[in-house]
């Protein structure tokens, strides 16, 4: 590794020094994944007969798997450098868009979907252009389209929550309770999302363009990056993935609400933070949020076994957040 | 009050400022960045009711001089008194604290705020217990300012709807609330009128004679000439003379700037490229930027050098040609065909490459690995069939193989560019720009901050790639870089003023033409 390398060439007798630094790049780069593993190993042994199932974990992929949508859409405007407050008004909308299709034009279950994630593509641009064309802060602009979109949302549902029923409620409901050799389907479609969205960023040369632009925008554009529209993409690509999450949530029950996917934003932020310091020094990435998603739900099905109330959830994500990005920017510094 | 002693002080060493004891003196400062050397042994000394001007051309060493003084870098060697104690300036605040005030060209005003507002920044007075603003007291002590700048500058006024001028007044303004010992001035009158100049000199002669010390730096001889008691040059660096500029005469003035030292290592242009074809033509270019009516044919084959003073529109020039800005007016011919770039996309599709000015912030992506900020512009060269993904082994292999050529000196592919020397970064900006295989190459000083040895590595680097055909345009402010090129053009005030061969475009020229003023342009042709 790089690391190694640079290490080995200094002299050898600052010796006791590596050592310390490379201890600390160690926790920088590992230490995330350090605190899942306790997390695991630790509730393994206090709840030994209901945690360490196979049907738990599977069960822990499946409350993930929404979350997980949402937060790796996020990961794109992050990477870039850019902020999206937008995504789970997004979700709701998208969501009860979906139903309202299904119920009101009689639209079958994949064409409704395909009409939310362009919903999703669209309110995404929307803010994209706002950030690129009008130069509106990105934080302001999502926050702003965001609440337009309650609103749009609730001309929309007239604040009900919209019920998909006759023939195509089972088949809809289906998409979520559904099973696959044992997995449910919402754990394909994340595992399907994270494969795409990884090689997206990681093997395209948007991606590689999408990370030029978070590391130095002015570099990127100099370069011959067309910045506008990377950053157009990415809000695009969260809205996309906001959308999905959002049909995906209406269809566990058969029916959206207006605020259903709202609460998903901030957890989604602190999976992609937490993600942030997993494996790579503060560095967002898909890879890490997925991880981020999954140490979350790992703690809340602990809370719940062990028979906790619900308010150590959030005293939980909130230290979790603070505790994974805090020790790596701490171990950063010291190994720099 | 502490002024009016200050003032009765300076009264009586007015006259003989030589034997007063200097406010500021400066002695055998050395700094160098690295291993390239800024200043060498440099000592200067400011005394009371003393105006001492600081000359020299571009990157003599006078900026950094000046920010060693205003704490903002520390001297690697040589020692500093203030008032006749030593001080060690590690800080902008110790700075002022000392009551050294500087007015850099930037003013570094909030835009935002009124000329009080902007005032009372970091004034102690302002503060009753501690935290609360004391209002009353800080408008007093402006108002009293601004009666002695001339009293015209509205307090009230929002800074950003004042004139250029009055903006610098309200930064002269700020560093007099406090009682200010010593005032730096870097290029005042840059954006100034005549009008406006002139009363600049009068505030300027008032405080000198109120016994503050001022150092006026700027590129204005005549200037110099009429308001400074001494001019310290540098030159490369080094402190090259000491003048009072009484009966100093501008041709010597100009002389000592330019330095007469015989060019070691001059390598005339392997052979002349007039015959060649234009590849990119310009004419008449002008933007709002400040390119103002620019003529030039660029060859293929050629390295074309851009001379000018800071300012001159050199970069502006770069960045209509990179698609940067759009002109306002005039033409622009690509290999005989109508060009017109809205970006830098469009301009490296076209065959247009630039090396930004600013490596650190225009060029590299600090964090990232020496591989990633090689392949930056070329990235779809990167794509394998058959769903044109990107294969990170080709990537790699194309960056090994501009490591290898470049001989660029790093760890590994994988090492964040921001551990490399900055030759090597800048040799890692060039392999991107080598690698979008340009028909036009622009240099955007191409050697700053970067040591010797890579520096002659890079002018290699440039002369093969215009051996191979491309056409280069290097702009540079170190006129002794443009001893290999074939021609040199001049920029003064948004134009090419000359275009010389370049065997004729010494330094000494070169800097000559920069300080001439247009109707001593051809004395001697």
């Amino acid at each position: 590794m790089t690391d190694t390398t640079a290490v080995r060439s200094v002299p050898p007798q600052r010796v006791t020094s590596v050592a310390h630094v490379d201890a600390w790049r160690f926790v920088g780069r590992y230490g995330a994944l350090i605190v899942l593993a306790v997390l695991i190993v630790t509730v393994a042994l206090l709840e030994p007969t209901t945690f360490p199932t196979q049907r738990n974990a599977i069960n822990i992929l499946n409350q993930s798997a929404l979350a997980a949508l949402i937060a790796m859409g996020l990961t794109f405007p992050l990477v870039a450098g850019e902020f999206d407050l937008s995504i789970g008004y997004t979700g709701s909308f998208c969501g009860v868009v979906a139903a309202w299709l299904m119920v009101h034009s009689g639209a079958s279950i994949p064409i409704a979907i395909l009409a939310a994630l362009a919903i999703g593509a669209v309110v995404g641009m929307i803010n994209g252009l706002i950030v690129t064309k009008l130069g509106v802060n990105a934080l302001v602009a999502t926050l702003g389209v965001g609440t337009m979109v309650i609103g749009v949302n609730f001309s929309v549902s007239e604040g009900l929550p919209v019920t998909v029923q006759g023939d195509t409620a089972p088949a809809f409901v289906n998409l979520t309770l559904g099973e696959f050799l044992g997995l449910p389907y919402p754990v394909y479609v994340m595992l399907a999302v994270a494969a795409v969205l990884w090689l997206l960023l990681n093997r395209t040369v948007v991606g590689q363009s999408i990370q030029a632009v978070g590391g130095n925008a002015i570099a990127a554009q100099l370069s011959g990056i067309r910045v506008d529209r990377i950053r157009i993409f990415v809000f695009a690509i969260a809205g996309v993935c906001a959308a999905l999450a959002g049909v995906l949530l209406a269809s566990r029950t058969g029916s959206a609400t207006t605020n259903g996917a709202d609460g998903y934003l901030l957890g989604a932020f602190s999976a992609a933070f937490f993600g942030s310091a997993v494996m790579r020094d503060g560095q967002f990435h898909i890879i890490g949020t997925l991880v981020g998603v999954i140490t979350v739900a790992v703690g809340f099905n602990a809370i719940a076994l062990i028979g906790l109330s619900t308010y150590w959830q959030y005293l939980f994500q909130g230290g979790l957040l603070i505790l994974g990005v805090g020790v790596g920017t701490l171990a950063r510094k010291r190994s720099t | 009050m502490e002024t009016s002693a200050t003032v009765l002080e300076s009264d009586r060493s007015r006259r003989g400022s030589n034997s007063a004891e200097p406010i500021v003196e400066m002695r055998g400062i050395s700094k160098a960045f690295g291993g390239a050397p800024a200043l060498e042994d440099v000592s200067i000394a400011i005394k009371p009711g003393q105006i001492l001007a600081l000359c020299g051309a571009n990157g003599a060493g006078k900026s950094t001089l000046v920010r060693i003084l205003a704490g903002v870098e520390t001297a690697d060697r040589g020692s500093i008194r203030v008032a006749g104690e030593e001080v060690s300036i590690s800080s902008p605040a110790v700075a002022t604290e000392l009551g050294l005030s500087f007015i850099h060209q930037e003013l570094n005003l909030v835009p935002k705020f009124t000329a009080l507002q902007n005032m009372a920044l970091q004034y102690p007075g302002s503060r009753r217990a501690g935290i609360f603003l004391d209002r009353r007291a800080t408008r007093r002590r402006a108002t009293e300012v601004m009666e002695r700048l001339g009293g015209h500058v509205p307090l009230g006024e929002q800074v950003d709807r004042l004139s250029v001028a009055d903006r610098w007044l309200v930064s002269l303004g700020r560093s007099l609330m406090r009682d200010a010992r010593m005032i730096a001035m870097d290029e005042p009158t840059a954006s100034f009128s005549d009008d406006e100049a002139g009363r600049l000199f009068e505030i300027i002669e008032d405080l000198r004679s109120s016994g503050v010390g001022i150092l006026y730096i700027s590129h204005r001889l005549d200037e110099v000439l009429a308001v400074s008691h001494e001019v310290a040059v540098l030159r490369d660096g080094k402190l090259v003379a000491n003048l009072h500029t009484e009966n100093l005469q501008r041709g010597e003035l100009t002389q000592e700037i330019v330095g007469r030292e015989f060019e070691e290592g001059f390598r005339p242009p392997t052979k002349s490229k007039s015959d060649q074809p234009a590849v990119l033509t310009l004419r008449g270019l002008t933007s709002e930027s400040g390119v103002r009516g620019v003529d030039l044919d660029i060859r293929g084959g050629e390295i074309l050098g851009v001379a000018g003073l800071v300012g001159a529109g050199r970069t502006e020039l770069a960045r209509l040609i990179f698609g940067l800005d759009s002109p306002t007016a005039g033409t622009m011919e690509l290999q005989g065909r109508e060009y017109r770039p809205k970006s830098p996309y469009d301009a490296i599709r076209r065959g247009v490459a630039l090396l930004p000015e600013e490596r650190r912030s225009q060029a590299l992506l600090l964090t990232d690995s020496v591989a990633r900020n090689i392949r930056l512009a070329t990235l779809k060269k990167d794509r394998v069939a058959p769903f044109g993904l990107v294969s990170p082994r080709r990537a790699r292999a194309a960056a090994a193989e501009m490591v290898r050529r470049l001989s660029i000196r790093t760890a590994s592919l994988d090492q964040p560019v921001a551990a490399l020397s900055g030759g090597n970064q800048q040799k890692v900006v060039a392999s991107r720009c080598i690698l979008t295989e340009p028909t036009v190459l622009i240099l955007d000083e191409p050697t700053v901050g970067v040591d010797v040895g890579a520096r002659m590595e890079l002018h290699t680097i440039i002369r093969e790639l215009a051996d191979a055909g491309s056409a280069v345009v290097m702009i540079s402010s170190d006129f002794d870089e443009f001893a290999f090129c074939e021609r040199v053009a001049l920029m003064r005030e948004g134009q090419v003023v000359e275009v010389l061969d370049g065997v004729h475009a010494t330094k000494e020229r070169l800097t000559t033409l920069c300080y001439a003023t247009p109707d001593e342009e051809h004395p001697h042709d």
